[in-house]
């Protein structure tokens, strides 16, 4: 059987600054904006991982297959709110590779600093 | 990628909610903004303009809404936007304002952002518009609403409408058109909601959220310039291309 193709999807967390909440409250709203626009026809083949989250520098990285990627980034774009605070998960950038969403996601960073 | 937010409502009186709105743009790394001023008939001021412009390194251009209330209300208005140096756009139930909003060369875009303007859309309009080069313009706001019923529905109007204007090869701008702060989408967002939810070709998706809003500037830009006739068409002085 063929491997099956995986993407790399950096984003951000804009937030109010005094708002706390965890890893599971992230994935659990990621996988309620897939059920409830996409069904489980598609949640099946999504193969939804996250590789980090990192709340004090805002941003997250999350693994899904290559055929979902438009549906993975409309999923967090629909995200309003986790635990009833509003919130906004803002795709940056997808990579084929770990490796390279991580210097990108570097050069983001460093970018963001110098501004 | 040259990504536009084609409508962003700002109160010009107030200038804080203008700054915290730009920031927030620039957090979410919008670059080419296009900014509407509500609660105003008049011409943004100069100093205003400016003081936009250079408080933030976005791209900002301005467009003006008309809401006329009847045919005679339009013909009225659109009298003083003669050669308007701005983006000029048109929103109305009704009908017979569409129709002539989309034969006048004056107004450049037909807006349907609204989900109680968007089912009146018709096939008339579109071609109209086609004929004028001018946008047949759709919001995706209406689908931040948080009741999932509503949500269903404006997502049902908005599929039919925008299908039917695209398979009618309509020129088509998609803009974010959100009030709140927290409602404000990347506009690459915008383009993946709608090629996985409303089925618009990547391609044609990607035309609409970059290309159409920079042939719209260009239009409004060569509008300014005296010599220009028509897109792709200038007078120049003895040959020369200066």
């Amino acid at each position: 059987m063929k491997r099956e193709r995986q993407r790399y999807i950096l984003f951000k967390i804009i937030k109010e600054p005094d708002i706390r909440f965890g890893q599971k409250e992230v994935i659990n709203s990621i996988w309620q904006s897939i059920w409830r626009y996409f069904g489980m026809k598609i949640a099946n083949k999504i193969g939804l991982w996250i590789i980090n989250l990192n709340f004090e520098k805002e941003y997250g990285i999350i693994r899904c297959s290559h055929q979902t990627k438009y549906i993975i980034i409309s999923a967090l774009s629909l995200v309003q709110q986790i635990n009833g605070k509003r919130v906004i998960l803002s795709p940056l950038k997808t990579s084929g590779t770990i490796r390279s969403i991580i210097r990108i996601k570097n050069l983001i960073m460093n970018k963001n600093k110098r501004t | 990628m040259p990504y536009f937010e084609s409508r962003l409502k700002v109160n010009i009186k107030d200038f804080d909610e203008i700054e915290k709105k730009l920031e927030f743009c620039k957090k979410l790394g919008i670059r080419n903004l296009i900014l509407e001023p509500v609660n105003t008939f008049k011409q943004i001021s100069f100093e205003l303009r400016e003081k936009i412009i250079h408080q933030t390194k976005l791209n900002i251009y301005f467009r003006y809404n008309l809401t006329p209330n009847s045919v005679n209300d339009f013909k009225n208005a659109i009298k003083n936007y003669n050669n308007f140096p701005y983006i000029l756009s048109v929103e109305s139930k009704d009908k017979e304002i569409q129709i002539n909003a989309a034969r006048d060369s004056r107004v450049d875009i037909v807006s349907f952002s609204d989900e109680n303007i968007l089912k009146t859309l018709s096939q008339g309009v579109i071609s109209l518009t086609k004929q004028n080069n001018s946008f047949i313009e759709f919001s995706l706001a209406p689908i931040m609403v948080r009741n999932k019923a509503l949500q269903s529905k404006n997502f049902r109007f908005l599929y039919k409408f925008i299908q039917l204007a695209y398979k009618s090869k309509a020129n088509i701008i998609i803009s974010g058109n959100f009030d709140e702060l927290f409602d404000l989408r990347h506009p690459r967002s915008l383009l993946s909601i709608c090629h996985s939810l409303l089925d618009i070709p990547l391609n044609s998706a990607k035309k609409i959220f970059m290309d159409n809003p920079k042939l719209l500037i260009e239009k409004i830009q060569n509008r300014k310039n005296n010599n220009s006739i028509e897109s792709g068409i200038r007078l120049i002085k003895g040959g020369e291309l200066n």
